[in-house]
């Protein structure tokens, strides 16, 4: 079953293009969407969320176009990412206690589980989380609003080794349960650890959008991260020895 | 609508807006311009926005199954409870001025504005260009709001300079006194009514309308 479909979206913007973006995830995957810094996958699940206006395209969500199903389509949802954290000096208690109140499957249980599961102190400022922590935390969220889908914006950047591993752990054990995870990151052995499916976006198109195994027998190659330099390497910053 | 106005309160309002709001006491100061209580409420309502800026209270607000509308109105509601209260408390300080404080020489000798009802319509004059320039302003982009501010600010002390001005020209110094003129004084209230409501209802519609429209 389809979760999210993504046809032909554009956006233009004066110094960069989203070309035709098409791909689809299915139900209880984790896809990975890869692709250099500034290639269009912020603008890609901006696009998907509608905080960004596409130019042209559709997109649709539990097989439900997003305009004019917004609000179900969000209760049904989460999005993380490592960049913007919200209300950072408020204690995670008391941000759960507002964003609980959006949504109508919020379960106390779940969030009462997670946060032991994640070891997560709601007494705690956001502030004072480590980076692993905080996105355990918005994956707390998530989870207790009984999201169907995640959409993570480079989860695991700036995480040491130890918290991107622990988080990877969590995205196969949320699989596992059903949970369908849409992942950018340009960190591609974290992929290679829990991904089934790869899209890869380059200048704002999608290259290639396989099943993992596929995808690197595509390029012919033995890691994704050999198919990003492949792809991805200017030659013109070599030195000669 | 609701709950976006209680998340207002809860996580994006600093408890500093809520300490401006006893700028209202300036309206018992004699010689000083006192509409600049008025400013200084906006210049804490602004703090708050900025706070909100900071902690990407737009984008949480945007990811809730809400839509941008309630958004936007949940915001201006907001702005509207602070100044409702700060004006609360300038009229009754205004009503006590105009009743028991009515002859105290210390008003009688006053160059400056006295608090009266004209006092109560510039200061809702002021809030109606704080509602339109700079609410309005921020929801062009909902994240800018240095911009908007400094722009409310040159017109807010216009409104000032004006209010000051207007009732040292000979016959209109009914403006300044605190028991003469009360009719002409309530018709200006009247008007700074009509101007803060539409001026806020305006703003709201049109931010409504560009907050559609922005990419964040």
């Amino acid at each position: 079953m389809k979760i999210l479909e993504v046809s032909n979206l554009v956006k233009n913007y004066p110094n960069f293009t989203l070309d035709n973006v098409t791909f689809t995830l299915e139900k209880g995957c984790i896809m990975g969407f890869i692709g250099r810094n500034g290639a269009g996958k912020t603008t890609t699940l901006k696009s998907i969320l509608n905080l960004v206006h596409p130019d042209s395209g559709d997109i649709k969500i539990f097989n439900l176009p997003f305009a004019g199903n917004e609000n179900a389509i969000r209760e049904r949802i989460g999005y993380a990412t490592g960049s913007n954290i919200f209300y950072p000096r408020n204690t995670l208690d008391e941000i759960a206690e507002t964003t609980k109140t959006f949504y109508s499957k919020w379960s106390d249980e779940d969030y009462t589980r997670y946060m032991k599961l994640f070891d997560l102190d709601g007494k705690k400022k956001l502030k004072d989380l480590s980076e692993g922590m905080k996105v355990k935390y918005s994956l707390t969220l998530a989870l207790s609003h009984k999201a169907e889908l995640l959409i993570l914006d480079e989860p695991t950047s700036g995480l040491d080794p130890i918290s991107r591993d622990e988080i990877l752990s969590i995205f196969k054990y949320l699989k596992a349960n059903g949970t369908t995870i849409l992942f950018s990151t340009h960190i591609t052995a974290d992929l290679e650890k829990c991904a089934d499916s790869i899209t890869y976006i380059k200048k704002g198109k999608i290259i290639k959008s396989l099943p993992i195994a596929e995808f690197i027998n595509s390029f012919d190659a033995s890691s994704l991260e050999e198919i990003m330099l492949s792809q991805e390497r200017n030659t013109s910053f070599d030195i000669e020895a | 609508m609701k709950r976006l106005l209680k998340k207002e309160f809860k996580l994006t309002s600093l408890k500093l807006t809520y300490y401006f709001i006893l700028f209202s006491l300036m309206s018992f100061i004699p010689g000083y311009p006192i509409l600049l209580g008025a400013f200084f409420l906006t210049l804490g309502i602004f703090q708050s926005f900025e706070n909100a800026r900071l902690q990407n209270d737009t984008l949480f607000s945007l990811l809730l199954p809400v839509t941008k509308k309630d958004i936007v109105v949940s915001k201006y509601c907001y702005v509207m409870i602070v100044e409702a209260i700060f004006f609360l408390f300038c009229a009754l300080i205004t009503a006590f001025r105009m009743t028991v404080l009515k002859d105290a020489e210390i008003y009688k000798a006053n160059a400056m504005m006295n608090a009266n009802l004209a006092y109560l319509a510039y200061i809702l004059i002021i809030l109606a260009l704080f509602n339109s320039i700079f609410l309005g302003g921020f929801f062009k982009t909902a994240y800018y709001v240095g911009k908007p501010f400094l722009l409310y600010g040159a017109a807010s002390f216009i409104v000032v300079l004006i209010a000051e001005v207007i009732h040292h020209i000979p016959g209109l110094e009914m403006l300044n006194s605190q028991s003469k003129g009360l009719g002409i004084q309530a018709i200006v209230l009247a008007l700074g009514i009509v101007v803060y409501i539409a001026l806020t209802l305006c703003s709201m519609k049109a931010s409504i309308k560009t907050f559609e429209r922005i990419d964040i």
